[in-house]
């Protein structure tokens, strides 16, 4: 029976945990790629982050490519 | 549902997705960020920020080479990522969208998202690239581009819902959406920064960068459907492993 499973399932049967996983993957990612302008990184380098842009710099052709907004 | 089944299809086809969307990238894209880059290095050059010489090209193209590493890796993170949501929203809808199998289904739902989160948004707010846009801007840029892809994604699904209610599924949908996001686009404010690079770069740099993301949405649409249909990740498990 269903009240007796350990998984908390949403009303179609769809693990709720694997609906999270994704959504925090969806999220970050999307930060990493479009938005990220030192921010991840200055939570180990601090200030520094914002100058060297290291995850900028790395995703800035995709995020061109993909229609991000750049400089 | 296999959870761990569902997961790794999701991830696995917004990588490959991904990565096929990066590698049309190098091919398609990158010929006219080269050239875009190529012209904020003569602007360099004649404000005197930087000295036109070999040691200047040699790091050049180093920098150039990591980058364009990047965009294959930015591809597979971003792939991952938007599969992500295409993954939630394909397991919620999968019984009520049309199509026989599977394949047509993930084909038809990202043919639906690929307008509403993307070419919509895209319409209003075009890629650039770069010498475009202003460093000030980028936050402000940001911000409208996000708003926008939100404004239109659960624009979509309210009226989706609210068709359901009504009970006259389709017509109430599509027009109350396309009326909706025909007023956003009028509302919503234009991108702030003038256009200062050559036009036909610019244009030539858009419809590539529309071709390939739209090759992404079709790949995910095409691999998604075909491991759904193939793994199942839908049945249930057998009582006898729950």
């Amino acid at each position: 029976m269903s009240q007796s499973r350990q998984i908390n399932v949403s009303k179609n049967g769809v693990p709720v945990i694997a609906i999270m996983a994704l959504a925090i993957i969806f999220v970050a990612g999307l930060f990493v790629v479009g938005f990220d302008q030192g921010h991840i990184f200055s939570l180990v380098y601090g200030e520094e982050a914002f100058q060297d842009l290291y995850i900028h710099e790395l995703t800035h052709d995709m995020r061109h490519a993909a229609g991000f907004p750049c400089h | 549902m296999k959870t761990f089944l569902f997961i790794v299809i999701v991830i696995v086809s917004g990588a490959a997705a991904g990565i096929i969307h990066g590698g049309m990238n190098l091919v398609f894209v990158e010929p006219s960020l080269d050239q875009a880059i190529g012209i904020e290095n003569q602007h360099l050059f004649a404000t005197g920020e930087a000295e036109d010489n070999s040691e200047f090209w040699v790091e050049y193209d180093d920098y150039r080479t990591w980058q364009k590493t990047g965009q294959v890796i930015a591809g597979g993170i971003l792939g991952v990522s938007i599969g992500s949501l295409f993954g939630i929203i394909f397991t919620f809808s999968r019984n009520t969208l049309p199509g026989k199998t599977d394949l047509k289904k993930a084909l038809i739902l990202a043919g639906i998202m690929w307008l509403v989160v993307y070419f919509i948004p895209f319409l209003k707010y075009p890629a650039n690239p770069p010498t475009v846009g202003d460093p000030e801007t980028v936050v402000l840029r940001g911000i409208l581009y996000l708003s926008f892809i939100a404004i239109s994604g659960f624009g979509a699904l309210g009226f989706y819902k609210l068709s359901k209610k009504l009970k006259t599924k389709k017509f109430i949908a599509v027009a109350g959406y396309a009326a909706f996001i025909g007023i956003m686009f009028t509302v919503m404010p234009e991108n702030p920064d003038n256009i200062t690079a050559p036009m036909d770069l610019v244009d030539h740099f858009r419809t590539m960068s529309a071709f390939t993301v739209s090759i992404y949405w079709l790949s995910l649409g095409l691999i998604l459907g075909s491991l759904w249909s193939h793994y199942k990740p839908h049945k249930e498990i057998p009582p006898s492993f729950n």
